[in-house]
């Protein structure tokens, strides 16, 4: 099976997935009690006038195959619709304008963690047992279990609020910093505890011995022979690493007042505000859908086992 | 995944530290001479004294018992969703790898879907579903198994797979046993261990969930305390103590379940070793 047709039957059994998360949101929305036209307090809700025009949009009143289908094919024109509850956003306004500024925050967090967590696991793997791999391990293991909300807390608390030593927001390059660093720590423990002990797994291996017995350098040996064979539990364990990175964004955009996506999903949430909700869970999972689909292809690549083990 | 040379070292003083946890959280709120919720507003924000080991919060509860208490809320919340989890993620995965060809397939393909969304969105949408009229302690349980059982099923298919191929249940076949047969006398019993090393897995994963959504303002509402809703206090009210109590008692009890899975793990297989 070639690489091209392992990435296309990839991309298309994606798209049941997709759809498959749709109906399960929707569902999920569909069969819930209260209404967005009737929001809590400290929320304004749309004039009479619009809600019938909102109504009539999203086929509120039809059933709900019908209401579905046209949802699935306004998606797929990209085409996410108006808020119920703020008559001056679309879903579309959110995708466009705050979400960038998530997506923004979790790839600078990735860019730094990601290399570090590798250094920190290779490190530790070469040196497996001894006191250093165990200070390490034992770090990687902290970072991975200091909640996210606390790093968030304690800097933008005392870091920019109480000394005032770094701006909030994200106008400005030094505001980012901040956050990019507090997002990335748990990060950088997943990856340095995989990365560690795929390479302990395969510095056992023959083919390390053979590249050692014919007399390749150490740091060649390392750097390449075993660090390419941990590449398939590090693709393996993307997916959780997303949502890590998803999940800290959340509280680190709360905690930096930075104009991301949370915010309005969060307020989503609190009015009911389904085509919001729906629309940005909705380009999460294609996001994470993708990178998933980019991790199974650069496998594929590396490792024609996969390919082989798809066809099958 | 933490090292070998730890591994064993490690597994006993995480024992002991759970015990002692649980201990607390169950124990003292009977033995304390205070009220988790009473509130005392003349005697707010104290520093540690005799009389108030770890102080006292904005509202002059003494904090070593509504740390307790909280943790004992937590902790239901925990056993709760863990129960749901467990269950569901048993039953499909079970289900899956019984069956096994393009219904095994199939269904492990909708496991990967769901896996998509990250479970802290899965869980306000559930919790958006359920109203918010209901944010009590059971809202929270079931909004935290709704995103929670995949990783269970995909852990418990797995395990079954191989179970299917090991000689005794080949033998059982051979023998001329039926499937429903080898499934109650061999497969199911056999996925005990494997259940226990999800639920290690997973407990952590629970009890951080609930302070996610408990500090996003969606959880459990006051005046029941959980660790996640006196972090959550303590952000709104930048109390760095608050917050780091309840951050230590999550993290302790976070990294001894998991260091607990990972002994479990490897005492289940044998291919493993033992720790060095």
């Amino acid at each position: 099976m070639s690489l091209a047709a392992f990435a296309l039957r990839r991309v298309l059994v994606t798209i049941p997935l997709l759809l498959l998360v749709m109906l399960a949101t929707f569902a999920l929305m569909r069969g819930t009690g209260g209404s967005p036209f009737e929001p809590p307090e400290g929320y304004v809700g749309v004039p009479y006038q619009q809600e019938r025009v909102l109504r009539r949009h999203y086929r509120l009143d039809e059933p709900w195959f019908l209401e579905f289908a046209v949802y699935v094919k306004n998606v797929a024109t990209l085409n996410f619709g108006p808020s119920l509850v703020n008559r001056h956003l679309t879903v579309d306004d959110v995708i466009r304008g705050a979400l960038p500024v998530t997506l923004e925050l979790v790839l600078l967090a990735a860019a730094w963690a990601v290399p570090v967590g590798v250094a920190l696991g290779v490190w530790a793997g070469v040196r497996r047992g001894s006191a250093r791999d165990l200070a390490a391990t034992s770090g990687a293991t902290f970072l991975l279990a200091l909640p996210v909300f606390f790093v968030a807390y304690l800097l933008s608390t005392y870091l920019v609020t109480r000394w005032q030593l770094v701006p909030d927001g994200w106008e400005t390059n030094g505001a980012k910093v901040l956050p990019a660093l507090a997002l990335g720590l748990a990060p950088v423990g997943y990856v340095a505890r995989l990365i560690r002990t795929a390479v302990v797994e395969a510095l056992q291996e023959d083919y390390v011995r053979t590249a050692r017995a014919k007399g390749l350098r150490e740091r060649r040996v390392i750097w390449v022979h075993v660090l390419r064979n941990s590449l398939a539990p590090f693709l393996a364990g993307a997916v959780p690493m997303i949502a890590l990175l998803v999940t800290g964004a959340f509280f680190v955009e709360q905690a930096f007042d930075i104009p991301g996506a949370s915010t309005f999903f969060l307020d989503a949430a609190f009015t009911r505000d389904y085509p919001m909700l729906m629309g940005l869970t909705v380009v999460l999972a294609v996001l994470v859908l993708a990178a998933n689909l980019v991790s199974d292809v650069l496998l594929a690549a590396a490792d024609p086992r996969v390919r082989e083990a798809q066809a099958r | 995944m933490i090292p070998r040379a730890l591994r064993g070292r490690a597994t006993a003083p995480a024992a002991v530290v759970l015990v002692l946890l649980l201990a607390y959280v169950l124990l003292w709120p009977a033995v304390s001479p205070y009220d988790s919720q009473a509130i005392d507003l003349d005697g707010g924000r104290q520093g540690p004294s005799l009389a108030h080991p770890l102080g006292t919060d904005q509202f002059g509860r003494d904090l070593l018992t509504r740390l307790a208490a909280g943790g004992r809320t937590s902790l239901l919340i925990a056993g709760g969703a863990l129960a749901v989890i467990l269950l569901l993620g048993w039953a499909y995965g079970m289900a899956a790898a019984l069956a096994g060809g393009r219904v095994d397939a199939t269904m492990m393909r909708a496991v990967d879907g769901l896996l998509a969304i990250p479970r802290l969105p899965i869980a306000i949408i559930v919790l958006v579903l359920l109203g918010f009229q209901a944010q009590n302690v059971w809202a929270t349980v079931l909004a935290l198994s709704v995103g929670g059982w995949m990783l269970t099923a995909r852990l418990v298919r797995g395990h079954v797979l191989t179970v299917k191929t090991r000689d005794y249940v080949r033998a059982s076949r051979a023998a001329g046993a039926r499937w429903g047969y080898v499934a109650r006398r061999h497969v199911v019993p056999n996925s005990a261990g494997v259940v226990l090393v999800a639920a290690l897995l997973e407990l952590p994963a629970v009890v951080v969930g609930e302070a996610f959504l408990s500090l996003l303002g969606v959880g459990p509402q006051a005046p029941i305390a959980t660790w996640g809703s006196i972090a959550y206090e303590g952000w709104r009210f930048s109390r760095t103590r608050e917050m780091a109590l309840a951050t230590a008692a999550i993290a302790l009890f976070a990294v001894c379940a998991n260091v607990l899975a990972d002994a479990f793990g490897d005492a289940l297989d044998p291919r493993r070793g033992p720790a060095a």
